[in-house]
């Protein structure tokens, strides 16, 4: 078996064993039935006691042939309203990021968690997408209506 | 032969060890060990070894390690408790000195093996012998046995310890499995030093853990290797769960190693273990995890045997003996242990856990080409039922006082592990298909006949999480029809009935998640609204029952178009009774909106659209008059309520507030609706063809009318609300994607007049730019007749929206959206574009992008780059309309071109972020390979930037960063490099 294949059946053991409330992660699973462990399918809960709390988004994160030495792709679906999401849906974080902060060794757990923590505390440094990153620097009190406006809209069941 | 005298001196002493190492005659060597024998043996011993262990010499080091070992060996009985304590604090400082110090390897060990040889005679002083030599290596020195009791978890200090220090805890580790394994278990002596030994297993697990893993940085492997020889421990270690004390730490360190290092046991030891699970000993623990106090008692029996099975699921699932079927058995069985989840029974989530793995493997072996024989799978499959059954027993709820009990924690772990069957069952689903549907489909009836809530409400709960795999194929709704056609959707109904409210939930939930169904089976449905529209009031079900409606209701819109005049009445109905939801109002508008677009008959539809269109139409008017007159506010009618948000607030909002609430909720429900007027059919777009014009009727166009008329005036009342800005965009983008022609598919002309009215102090300007874009999008989808008058008409707005920026980065979104647009235009008609008229537009235009390209926000400037990438290697045909085209490019960019490779050099020379490089790198291709001047320019600029040229350097604006540390000539050289 690959090593891709072989680190994220190791991934999928772990998160069953131990993952964070509130969060789902699944491999996708193909017309047959069978799991494609290189799409997973999961779900971030917004943060308690912020503005993103009662939320729950759904994410597609896509793990390349190269992974674990190249990082996966998260992508939002559908995209989210937010300052380092792009329009398609895309997540950019910095240990997502080959060049910047992506080591081998982070997890589908710490992934997810960080993207969660990004929920509630963007990078102005990296925006990646005009509406939600002009709306957070000049306007935070619409910012923060819209966020809750998602929020009602992805309700956790 | 001739005895040596005893030393006088230490450093006699040490002149006899080094003579020791040197070469030498054999019976001068001789003579030489037997004086330092008798040293040894003497009461100086101790004296001795103390005095040579700070020695720099690594021979005398090990020497006096040596002499340490013989002396515990003989004279240990001679020491009393506190010397003995005393001894091992010093011992161990020696030993951390020792590796501080760099000693050689072949001390530390000797020196491990001396802590080893303590434990043997003292380790009823010394019981925690790992935990407390793994304190003292952190704390970088020995330290009191009593201290141990403040220190940190054993994980903790182990996972502080460096590599050095960890790898000399693992030497410690091991030379105390080999030498204690060396000693006779049954002697009553060391009997006690054995149990003593295996109570230390967790903590040596600790050191294995993270001794297997590899340091972050460079792999160590020594370390791992060293590790290895710890496994020696496990024959011993088997023969110590029978005893009552030791079973729970033995049960622990052989689960963490059956989980984590599984290959390492032998198949003999396995067998060992298999066996040891089916003495009475094992039945014994087996009963008391299934019936006893998980949270007093603990589970390490039940983990253990699912560690075991774990390790060996591929050998078990194959195997179709009797012993591994009763050991599956047994495990299938601890998904029935007494107890709630998951506060009483806590093995049922690890076991699950086991069984989904057992499951995932099944599946791969089943369409994996390598598998010849299945002849197992009968045996495995016989399993499943079993896991199966007991998973639905145990997701059932608890009865309501039961439940309010739990914390929240308990509750959120118990919807958790109801998840989890979920998943488990769409992978059982996989192997078993119908015959799984069939099973739930019939222990539904059950229930239900048996009128056992709980049992119906796991069973439609099991149903519904099948869904996924089956809904959408025709050849299950045999068994879903046993389910939907059965008198349980009408007890559902009864407002006042027996059903309680989580059955109610789930029976709802089941509807909305067999949509694909009802389309199907239609005679189905209407029943099915009905359900749902009389939960839509309820504070609980409202949420969940609006959105089935409007999933049902969008994608069976074509059979329903007969009750779209029903359910506006029902819309109505519950409006005037009370304040729904606003997130479920707008669910239900777009629902009704979406049957009243499948209408054939078009003046049928207009009706029916303006039916629901006046509804809203009249909060806006009361929205509208409120705000005018803050008299008219009376909370006792629910139109006024509608306003509130949130909708029990603490202390009545201001009036101004209600009015403009009402106005945005409406505004939502009027976007819903343009949503829901959305054409689903996905016809067939002929590419060759010029689309054809599309008029409105008359009727169609009054009402566009009407409806433009009532969106200006609710933003002209509101007219500091960015969302009713927002909303309008929405409800503009729904009409831009259809190809027929409706009732928010405006005319271009209304649309244009629309935007070019606002201004820059409109909020949200920027979201009116982007829609714009979408716009012309639009426009280039339909007829080509329509387009340079509104691009003409548009292009003057965007422009003069830019100009009342203060400075070009004060709104992002303004920026790219307006640079955006400009790219668009010009992708398909430059020649609208380079009007001779729109030349001061332009000028104004072009010197704006180069202030974003040297700007600092990033999204602007890499729509800037885009917009310079596609400007500078444009050459259109020649245009009729506009003779001057290519002689006004050409007139541009020779003007231009200096400018923008100045702004060029400026980024790529240091003042961009690296992941802007890329961007910023094709215009700069482009510049290269279609403008014969660039390399001219490029030069100036590179000159220029370096402050070589103009203004001799003083110019340190236009320097880019570094330009100071790069000469001239390498400057040249890079250049050439490009443009070569």
């Amino acid at each position: 078996m690959s090593l891709c294949q072989n680190r994220l059946q190791e991934e999928r053991k772990q998160w069953r064993k131990d993952h964070p409330f509130g969060f789902y992660a699944r491999p996708q699973k193909n017309a047959q039935g069978v799991l494609d462990l290189k799409i997973w399918e999961c779900g971030i809960p917004g943060k308690e006691k912020t503005i993103w709390e009662g939320g729950l988004f759904k994410m597609v994160v896509t793990f390349p042939d190269e992974y674990p030495t190249k990082p996966p792709k998260c992508k939002f679906t559908p995209p989210l309203f937010h300052p380092n999401v792009y329009p398609s849906g895309t997540v950019c974080l910095s240990i997502l990021n080959e060049e910047e902060a992506w080591k081998p060794a982070i997890t589908i757990k710490q992934i997810l968690l960080g993207v969660q923590d990004l929920l509630n505390d963007p990078n102005p440094e990296s925006p990646a997408q005009a509406e939600a990153y002009n709306m957070f620097k000049r306007d935070r009190t619409q910012y923060d209506r819209r966020i809750k406006q998602i929020v009602r809209e992805n309700a956790a069941p | 032969m001739e005895q040596l005298p005893l030393p006088t001196s230490l450093a006699e002493v040490e002149a006899l060890i080094q003579a020791l190492y040197q070469p030498n005659p054999p019976a001068a060597i001789s003579r030489v060990q037997e004086v330092l024998h008798r040293l040894q043996r003497s009461p100086e011993g101790w004296q001795l070894a103390q005095s040579l262990i700070a020695h720099r010499e690594d021979n005398i080091r090990f020497y006096a390690a040596l002499t340490l070992i013989i002396k515990l060996n003989r004279d240990s009985a001679g020491l009393s408790e506190d010397d003995a304590k005393g001894l091992l604090e010093n011992i161990i400082g020696w030993t951390i000195q020792s590796l501080a110090d760099g000693a050689g390897n072949f001390v530390i060990k000797k020196l491990c093996t001396a802590l080893v040889t303590y434990f043997v005679h003292f380790s009823h002083l010394w019981p925690n012998c790992i935990r407390h030599f793994t304190y003292c290596l952190d704390l970088g020195r020995g330290a009191s046995l009593d201290s141990l009791d403040d220190a940190l978890q054993t994980d903790v200090l182990v996972a502080k310890l460096d590599r050095q220090k960890l790898r000399m805890a693992i030497w410690f580790a091991t030379t105390l499995v080999e030498e204690v394994g060396k000693t006779d278990m049954g002697a009553p002596k060391f009997a006690q030093v054995h149990n003593r030994l295996v109570k230390n297993g967790p903590d040596v697990a600790c050191l294995l853990a993270r001794g297997f893993s590899p340091p972050p940085d460079s792999p160590e492997l020594r370390t791992q290797g060293d590790t290895l020889g710890c496994f020696q421990l496990v024959g011993p270690a088997i023969n110590c769960f029978a005893d009552a004390d030791l079973f729970q730490p033995t049960a622990e360190l052989f689960s963490d190693a059956l989980a984590n290092y599984s290959t390492f046991f032998t198949d003999e030891q396995y067998s060992t273990l298999a066996s040891l699970f089916e003495s009475p000993w094992a039945a014994e623990h087996y009963q008391r995890t299934l019936h006893g106090n998980h949270q007093e008692d603990g589970i390490s029996f039940g983990l253990l045997i699912l560690a075991y099975g774990d390790a060996k699921v591929h050998d078990l699932m194959h195997s179709t003996d009797n012993r591994s079927q009763r050991f599956l058995e047994s495990l299938s069985g601890l998904l029935a242990a007494d107890g709630h989840l998951v506060g009483e029974d806590t093995i049922f989530v690890p076991a699950l856990e086991f069984w989904s793995t057992f499951i995932e493997t099944m599946i791969d072996a089943t369409y994996s080409d390598e598998e010849t024989s299945q002849n197992w799978k009968p045996y495995a499959e016989q399993h499943l039922k079993a896991v199966v059954m007991h998973c639905w027993r145990k997701i059932q709820w608890p009865s309501a006082e039961t439940f309010a009990e739990w914390d929240s924690t308990e509750r959120v772990a118990f919807g958790e592990a109801r998840k989890d069957v979920t998943d488990m069952l769409q992978s059982v689903f996989t192997l078993e298909g119908m015959s799984l549907v069939s099973f739930f489909a019939n222990l539904f009836l059950q229930a239900l006949a048996a009128q056992s809530w709980t049992e119906l409400e796991a069973s439609a709960f099991c149903l519904g999480g099948l869904a996924d795999c089956i809904s959408d194929e025709a050849k299950y709704d045999h068994e879903l029809s046993k389910v939907f056609a059965s008198p349980f959707f009408h007890l559902l109904g009864q407002a006042q009935g027996p059903i309680p409210l989580r059955l109610r939930q789930t029976g709802l939930a089941l509807i909305e998640r067999y949509c694909e169904y009802f389309e199907r089976n239609a005679q189905y449905l209407p029943d099915a609204l009905n359900l749902l529209f009389a939960a839509v009031g309820d504070s609980v079900l409202g949420g969940p029952s609006a959105r089935s409606i409007s999933t049902l209701c969008s994608s069976c819109r074509s059979i329903l178009t007969g009750e779209a005049g029903a359910f506006i009445s029902h819309y109505q109905g519950i409006r005037s009774s009370q304040v729904l939801d606003s997130l479920a109002e707008e669910r239900i508008v777009l629902s009704v909106a979406s049957i009243i677009q499948a209408i054939k008959d078009e003046n049928q539809r207009l009706n029916m659209f303006e039916e629901l269109y006046n509804r809203l139409k009249k909060d806006f008017e009361l929205a509208v008059q409120l705000k005018a007159n803050p008299g008219l506010l009376n909370l006792q009618n629910p139109d006024f309520l509608r306003g509130l948000d949130p909708p029990n607030p603490q202390s009545a909002p201001p009036t101004e507030e209600v009015a403009l609430q009402i106005a945005l909720r409406s505004m939502r429900c009027l976007a819903s609706m343009a949503k829901g007027m959305q054409d689903v059919k996905e016809s067939p777009v002929d590419l060759d063809n010029e689309p054809q014009s599309q008029h409105a009727n008359s009727r169609l166009a009054s009402l566009q009318e009407n409806i433009m008329r009532v969106l200006v005036e609710v933003q002209r009342v509101f007219n500091t609300s960015g969302e009713a800005v927002e909303i309008i965009c929405n409800i503009f983008r729904a009409g831009f994607s259809e190809t027929e022609p409706g009732p928010f598919v405006f005319a271009p002309d209304v649309v244009t007049d629309y935007f070019v009215q606002q201004r820059f102090e409109t909020p949200r300007v920027g979201t009116l730019l982007s829609t714009a874009c979408s716009f012309v999008g639009s426009l280039y989808r339909g007829p080509k007749a329509y387009v340079p008058a509104q691009l003409a008409r548009l292009l003057p707005w965007v422009i003069s929206v830019l100009q009342a920026l203060p400075e070009p980065e004060a709104d992002t979104e303004i920026s790219l959206n307006g640079i955006a647009f400009v790219d668009k235009i010009m992708s398909k008609y430059p020649d609208v574009l380079f009007q001779p008229h729109h030349a001061p537009l332009l000028e104004f235009f072009f010197l704006f992008t180069i202030k974003v390209l040297d700007g600092n926000e990033p999204l602007p400037k890499s729509t800037a780059a885009e917009f310079w990438a596609n400007f500078i290697p444009l050459k259109p045909p020649p245009s009729p309309s506009n003779p001057q085209l290519q002689q006004t490019i050409a007139n541009a960019m020779t003007h231009l071109g200096p400018l923008v490779a100045r702004s060029l050099v400026r980024n790529i020379g240091g003042r961009a972020a690296r992941s802007e490089l890329d961007k910023l790198c094709e215009p700069l291709k482009k510049l290269v390979t279609s403008q014969p001047e660039a390399q001219n320019w490029l030069h100036q600029a590179l000159i220029f930037e370096g402050g070589e040229g103009d203004g001799g350097g003083g110019d340190k604006e236009g320097c880019f960063p570094g330009a100071g540390r790069v000469g001239v000539e390498e400057r040249v050289v890079w250049l050439r490099k490009v443009v070569g």
